[in-house]
């Protein structure tokens, strides 16, 4: 250290004193250089920390951009799907509607003839007059006037005529007595008639109820729609929980799907190679390998395309827009073509079986032993359980089409939620070391000052008040 | 700008798919086994041949090969070679190949051959040959034999710097003859020697079983 400083002294017999000469000499000038130093080292942190700072402002922009973006994908889908539902129930009240109208020219008609029947037989009831009653008066008048007069002329006369008016009576009360008679048959034949309206009635209320029902569920998706419309923090938090458990459970059925295909892939690339022989290599794969996995693959479309024709899934607006007879060609060909590769993949796992059989008894025979019956019976059990593993493992896999659709519509909120997530996070650190870096500039500043304080002192005392920070 | 970026793309993705389509060879592996046919070691032909049967031939998959070169006085010739497979790559062809093999295997257990001289050197350099040859990724050397070289007088051995590039190497069954019985340090010295002899010439390394059960380990150790 002292080697160091020697040539430096400018007194070399007095090494204190040269230092302190050094000292004194760099005080005055740093003294004289204050402004300019400190302006320096505000310069500095302008460039560092201030840079970090607008790194970490643009990151918040980008942050708050991304947000509102995934909020109007949130809401336009949110939307998208209870127009989707209230659609869904327009369809509904119109099918309803259609069946009950449809019914109703008919339900009329007979309600028509009911009434017509019971208006007919209520004119039937008004013709059909009974003759006017009064007969007994006039019967009874007859007997009291006979034998009054005394004249046996008279007396005769009115005898014939109360024989004739007791006659009359007598008819009288016969076609009084028929009269009500038709009456009552005529009423009586009313009674199904009446039955048949209530039971018309009956059905009228249901179909309204119905119509009421698919009423009430309209209103309680518009009620959802108005929600969503206002846009309010609410429904968004609502889809944006919605949205993230849609993500985890689709994660989760695809990874389980996605083990399946392993499985799948192992149970027909060993026999692969027995169709597919070749020494090329794809990407470190064998050929057969490759094969084995664009079979997988393949299961995997048609599952995607069957879905989609049945309407269970609404990956390719394409399809879904198609006609109901292109539908159901797409339809039939995914679903036909996935019993054939489930028929080759049952074959395919026998090949296998037979493989690993031959392998293991050649292997045996190598070794100089033999296989005993026990492996036989076993090989039997394990060739049925592959073969249905082989024609079953396919249709598992179609059926991942309809979480991966799930997959696709949740990742795209929750990828912009790990990313959000994470470019707040690179902000806040940003603005953690530019603090640091701000400080530690600050903390420099002081440093200086109390380097140059004697200076500093010294000019207070003569001009009577400190030195202005630059 | 799009239609070239859209263009640069596709030309990008066909080529690395070109490139990605590669020979199988560096993912297959070849084994040369040397058999000591000289002095005591020829009554030990049998048990090498059911050792090579049982431990090597079940652990080769489709693609992979086999030589099998015998040890005698002058071992750099063709007629050296016993007999060599590469397996198909179809399941069932290759076993029908294993088991002619292994017929072919039993034939030279059971045959009289023995030479009086020992050129295990010769051997090696042979078997070098016919592994580099394959270009496979995986090159396996075994050696079944006492390892006293007596090479004839006039035969000549040196090994290049490169001659055992890429290849492991493995003595297998190494019986111990009187003199090692007697001293120990003869046969550990014999031993280093051609450890020296593998590792200066470029072997990818060099060991000693003394368990056939530990040749399946080896393999996958060396893959």
């Amino acid at each position: 250290m002292r080697n160091l400083l020697e040539p430096y002294y400018l007194l070399p017999d007095m090494p204190g004193i040269s230092i302190a000469i050094w000292v004194a000499t760099s005080m005055l000038f740093l003294f004289f250089a204050r402004e300019p130093m400190h302006k320096l080292i505000l310069v500095f942190s302008d460039s560092t920390a201030g840079g970090l700072r607008k790194m970490a402002t643009w990151i918040k922009k980008s942050a708050d951009k991304m947000r509102e973006k995934d909020r109007k994908v949130l809401l336009e889908s949110g939307l998208a799907k209870v127009q989707g539902e209230i659609l869904q129930e327009f369809h509904k009240i119109d099918t309803a509607n259609t069946k009950a109208l449809a019914g109703y020219p008919e339900l009329q008609l007979k309600l028509d003839e009911s009434i017509s029947r019971i208006d007919d037989d209520f004119q039937v009831c008004g013709q059909v007059t009974p003759e006017a009653p009064g007969w007994s008066d006039v019967v009874e008048t007859i007997a009291r006037a006979q034998g009054s007069s005394g004249d046996r002329i008279i007396e005769k006369m009115l005898g014939e005529i109360h024989k004739s008016a007791i006659s009359g009576e007598k008819k009288a009360l016969a076609e009084l007595r028929e009269v009500a008679g038709k009456r009552h048959k005529i009423l009586g034949s009313m009674a199904p008639v009446w039955k048949r309206i209530e039971k018309l009635g009956k059905e009228i209320n249901s179909k309204v109820d119905k119509v009421m029902e698919n009423s009430r569920n309209m209103d309680k998706y518009m009620k959802q729609y108005e929600k969503l419309s206002g846009s309010g923090v609410e429904s968004i938090d609502m889809l944006a929980s919605k949205m993230t458990k849609l993500f985890i459970i689709s994660l989760i059925v695809i990874f389980v799907g996605l083990v399946g295909a392993f499985v799948n892939f192992n149970l027909i690339a060993l026999p692969m190679s027995e169709l597919v022989p070749a020494g090329t290599r794809v990407m470190g794969l064998a050929v057969s390998e490759v094969s084995a996995l664009v079979i997988v693959a393949l299961e995997l479309m048609l599952g995607i395309f069957l879905f989609e024709a049945v309407g269970v899934t609404h990956t390719f607006p394409q399809i879904a827009n198609m006609t109901l007879g292109k539908r159901r060609v797409i339809l039939y060909g995914a679903f036909f073509g996935l019993l054939f590769l489930s028929l080759v993949e049952a074959s395919l796992a026998i090949l296998r079986e037979h493989l690993a059989e031959a392998k293991t008894a050649l292997d045996l025979s190598l070794a100089g032993e033999s296989a005993t019956m026990a492996d036989t019976i076993d090989s039997n059990i394990t060739v049925i359980g592959q073969a249905m593993l082989g024609f079953v493992l396919p249709w598992i896999l179609a059926v991942i089409a309809i979480p991966l659709e799930m997959f696709i519509e949740a990742s795209q909120h929750a990828f912009a939620k790990f990313y959000t997530l994470f470019i707040t996070l690179v902000c806040h650190l940003a603005n953690v070391v530019a603090y640091i870096i701000e400080g530690f500039f600050k903390i420099l500043i002081h440093v200086f000052d109390i380097y140059i304080i004697v200076p500093l002192q010294i000019y207070k005392m003569f001009k009577g008040k400190p030195l202005g920070a630059s | 700008m799009r239609k070239i970026i859209k263009y640069f793309l596709v030309a990008v993705s066909v080529s690395s798919m070109i490139a990605a389509c590669t020979d199988s060879k560096e993912y297959e592996t070849s084994y040369c086994t040397l058999v000591d046919i000289s002095g005591t070691y020829s009554a030990e032909k049998k048990g090498v041949v059911n050792i090579v049967k049982a431990g090597i031939l079940p652990k080769m998959i489709p693609g992979d090969s086999l030589f099998f070169v015998k040890i005698d006085s002058n071992s750099y010739s063709e007629e050296n070679l016993v007999t060599k497979l590469t397996l198909d790559y179809r399941p069932t062809q290759a076993n029908n190949q294993k088991l002619i093999l292994s017929k072919k295997l039993d034939k030279f257990g059971k045959g009289k051959a023995k030479s009086r001289m020992t050129d295990i050197s010769g051997a090696m350099m042979l078997c070098s040959d016919y592994l580099k040859a394959t270009r496979s990724g995986t090159q396996v050397i075994f050696i079944f034999s006492d390892m006293r070289e007596e090479l004839p007088a006039g035969v000549v051995r040196k090994f290049a710097d490169d001659e055992f590039a890429g290849i492991d190497i493995a003595a297998m069954n190494v019986i111990k003859l009187k003199k090692d019985s007697a001293n120990p340090e003869v046969y550990r010295k014999r031993m280093r020697k051609w450890d020296q002899l593998f590792t200066s010439s470029g072997a990818n390394s060099w060991t000693t079983l003394l368990d056939a059960t530990k040749i399946e380990e080896f393999i996958y150790g060396v893959k």
